[in-house]
């Protein structure tokens, strides 16, 4: 499959064949990233349970109707996962779990974030995998892990969060912490669940030996702060709530600027660049201060030292700010949402954002993988539900159209 | 290393602070040999950020930081401003499968280090490259940082809910978006990768930070893509309770998203009389009605623990977290378990903790991770055994700052 290609330039993964096991955020963002690589990734789904996303109401809009007809409302869903294909296979029913190992057998990679004890319960656990094609590789990214004596417990992207030691540093100084407004809990676990996969792919390619790799999510997160354990390791303290406070940089922090709810976001990393902000601003009086003549001072003083700096910015636009200070040399920007992400010149020209148009929900903006190469394979609009039924179990399995037929009578496929 | 997954395979790093170092940390903690490039003198800027013992930074050997960045690599400086020691880079590149980077593309340009040169030399090599702004567009050569790159891409914006109009957006703790950078940048890195081993060609990887935050946007982009809906940091959640409570010693996060959790949570609660009010009778109303549900709510936390609440809430398949502090993190018997925090000597500070990684390979045994190098520590190693210079080609590569 492999070797016809050599020295062409192809997609990483061009030829691989993934199954998904996925829902909600985490488990199919990894599907994704793997599909813009050039991989086949299918994802398993079923009227038994649908993905959360896939049902989840994104159209506030009271206008218009909230109809449950999952590929209408998936807002979220279409966007984690485009470039995959899917199809309606019930586990619970044997003949399901049957056509599923056949679709193994035709397959490099397994990857899942359901519960742990879901696949087992199957009777597909990475033994059974293994037996099937010994060199299958599987990644399961469940939130605590699949070992250990609260594998079990569950949880959303917001308390895989508190439980990694994210949410308790998370907040403005002195105050309680405050909800996260992203989740980035979920996507941190995707990104390392496909460093898993590819990292047991070349393993595999180097040894012919398959593996399985178990990603917890809980500590994917805590491995991103280092700094907040390493603190009680090192000074035996908790690291305090900061906000936008740096440990040595000041000014670091949001200053308001001219219209409604627009700020601009100022890191200033030592003397020459403080001049040069100083030199932006037009030099007023109070720059002058002995208290802001040193980064210590400025950082012992920032508190008075933001307000002043806000009387600058306050009377321009946070882009204004942002272009005059950088064509300084000081690291400023615009604290975007997400219209003005989307429009903005320097994201519109890496093309970034991506407009696709889905066949059921028609326009859809959604975002690529963090990175462009030569390489990069197209982008495809997720799928509706049971799309390439047809191409998986008649033109991958060889099942007969009338067996097909069948299966969706028994709820099989379904 | 942790897990010996790519035996044979030879990194450079040519990085500063974290998301390149990162990168590269987590391709050595996988088997990969990461030569790290640091300057003369001073090196990796991360040697001087917190925390350090004691909180004394003397020297370059104290920031756990940039231990934790950077273990299980070998170190060496190098100046490539100078002819000699730019020759001695190209020579490293030569040898390598494997660049990373995150340098200002104007200066990598400079020093002829750019993708355009590097492959001449070598083209079967994967380039990593990270920057704030990416390799191209307007904003490819302006500076960024922790800070600037979470705002400019949205995160910063709308990183938390129910906020205050008057205070500023603020960014998540530490350097979790750079961090972020760096774990996408590997995951990317392995991709080119195995494209290499099958094709035998090379290719640039141009990883941006702001893009690297962009992908935590889903919300943002559906609510826009399909109701243009711009989400702000002062909406109010719509449904109730997913929020963070107090408790007798600290917080729980309270999500309970669907109805069956929120009534299971009530009979934990003992089925309080209040809990049959109109108003609460689903999520959606409770979420209206939060200011008079919040403090009956209270009412129960404040009788107990975190621990209480969570274990006896879990048990009940409720999924009610524990807002883990520091040291609550790393007494966790979950993640003791899983033995995620491991215990290395360093020279500076001693036996310590750190996070180790959080995946298991199932077939591949693991291994005891290697400390960070100390500022040169390898440089004997890579120029004389390796390159081939003598020790005293040394001697006179100090003397002209090349190394």
């Amino acid at each position: 499959m492999i070797e016809g290609n050599r020295g062409k330039d192809l997609p990483f993964l061009k030829g691989i064949r993934v199954i998904a096991l996925t829902w909600v955020w985490a488990g199919p963002w990894m599907g994704a990233v793997l599909a813009d690589m050039g991989a086949e990734v299918i994802k398993i789904e079923t009227n038994q349970r649908l993905d959360h996303q896939r049902i989840t109401r994104i159209l506030e809009d009271p206008g218009k109707e909230f109809s449950q007809k999952p590929d209408i409302n998936h807002g979220l869903f279409n966007i984690t996962n485009r470039g995959v294909k899917s199809c309606t296979l019930n586990l619970k029913q044997p003949e399901g779990v049957e056509i599923f190992k056949k679709l193994v057998k035709i397959s490099d990679i397994v990857i899942t974030n359901l519960s742990p004890r879901v696949m087992p319960g199957w009777g597909l656990d990475y033994t059974r995998l293994k037996e099937i094609k010994p060199d299958i590789i599987l990644v399961s990214l469940p939130a605590f892990g699949s070992t250990g004596p609260d594998k079990d417990y569950v949880s959303y992207a917001s308390t895989i969060e508190a439980a990694g030691g994210l949410s308790a540093s998370f907040g403005y100084p002195g105050e309680e912490p405050v909800l996260s407004g992203t989740y980035p809990g979920d996507p941190i676990g995707s990104m390392y669940g496909v460093f898993s996969v590819l990292a047991a792919l070349n393993y595999r390619s180097i040894t012919g030996r398959g593996q399985h790799v178990d990603v917890a999510q809980s500590e994917s997160v805590a491995s991103l702060i280092p700094e907040v354990t390493m603190e009680y390791v090192i000074n035996g303290r908790i690291r305090p709530r900061m906000g936008n406070r740096d440990e040595i940089m000041a000014p670091h922090a949001c200053y308001p600027c001219k219209g409604e709810d627009k700020w601009v976001a100022i890191a200033v990393s030592n003397d020459v660049e403080w001049r040069a902000l100083c030199n932006v601003m037009n030099n007023p009086e109070w720059t002058k201060d002995e208290k802001f003549s040193d980064q210590f001072s400025r950082w012992q003083n920032q508190d008075e030292l933001n307000k002043l700096i806000a009387t600058w910015t306050k009377d321009c636009t946070h882009y204004e700010v942002m272009h005059k200070l950088q064509k300084a040399g000081v690291a400023a920007g615009a604290s975007l949402n997400i219209e003005e992400a989307i429009n903005d010149p320097h994201i519109k020209e890496r093309g970034v954002f991506i407009e696709q148009t889905h066949p059921v929900a028609g326009k859809t903006i959604v975002y690529r993988s963090p990175w462009t190469s030569a390489l990069t394979a197209s982008h495809d609009p997720a799928p509706c539900l049971g799309e390439h039924n047809d191409y998986v179990f008649n033109k991958l399995l060889g099942i007969s159209e009338k067996e097909i037929d069948q299966l969706i009578d028994k709820k099989v496929i379904y | 290393m942790f897990y010996n997954v790519l035996n044979g395979v030879k990194a450079i790093e040519y990085g500063n602070l974290i998301s390149a170092p990162f990168c590269a940390k987590m391709l050595a903690d996988i088997g990969t040999e990461v030569i790290k490039i640091e300057k003369p003198e001073r090196g990796d800027d991360s040697r001087r950020l917190e925390p350090f013992l004691q909180d004394i930074q003397h020297g370059a050997e104290r920031s756990g930081l940039f231990q934790y960045l950077n273990m299980n690599k070998l170190g060496i400086t190098l100046n490539p401003e100078t002819a000699t020691g730019k020759k001695m880079f190209m020579e490293l590149l030569k040898r390598a499968d494997i660049f990373i980077e995150n340098n200002p593309p104007a200066r990598m340009k400079r020093l002829g280090l750019s993708y355009e040169f590097v492959k001449r030399i070598n083209p079967h090599i994967v380039m990593t490259s990270i920057t704030p702004f990416g390799q191209t567009g307007p904003y490819r050569d302006y500076k960024g940082c922790e800070l600037v790159t979470t705002h400019m891409g949205v995160v910063g914006n709308i990183s938390t809910r129910e906020g205050d109009v008057s205070k500023e957006p603020i960014k998540y703790p530490a350097h979790l978006f750079s961090f972020q950078a760096g774990l996408s940048a590997a995951a990317g890195t392995l991709g080119a990768f195995y494209h290499q081993r099958v094709t035998g060609s090379g290719v640039q990887l141009d990883v941006s930070e702001q893009e690297s935050v962009i992908q935590n946007l889903n919300a943002a982009t559906a609510r826009y893509s399909y109701a243009k809906q711009i989400i702000s940091r002062t909406d109010v959640l719509s449904v109730a309770p997913s929020h963070i409570l107090p408790c007798k010693d600290g917080y729980i996060y309270n999500a309970l998203a669907e109805e069956h959790q929120w009534w299971r949570f009530v009979e934990v609660m003992g089925h309080p009389d209040w809990a049959d009010n109109e108003l609460f009778k689903d999520a959606t109303s409770r979420a209206k009605y939060w200011d008079a549900l919040k403090p009956l709510l209270l009412e129960w936390t404040m009788q107990y623990t975190v621990e209480e609440i969570y274990r006896t809430s879990q048990e009940k398949g409720i999924p009610i977290g524990a807002v883990r502090t520091a040291d609550q993190v790393l007494k966790d018997k979950q993640m003791a378990a899983r033995e995620f925090f491991i215990e290395m000597k360093h020279p500076g500070n001693g036996k310590r903790q750190y996070p180790g990684v959080p995946y298991l390979f199932s077939d591949i045994n693991r291994e005891e991770p290697a400390a960070a190098p100390s500022l040169g520590q390898h440089n004997e190693e890579i120029y004389c055994e390796r390159l081939g210079y003598t020790r005293n080609d040394l001697d006179k590569f100090r003397e002209a700052g090349v190394i």
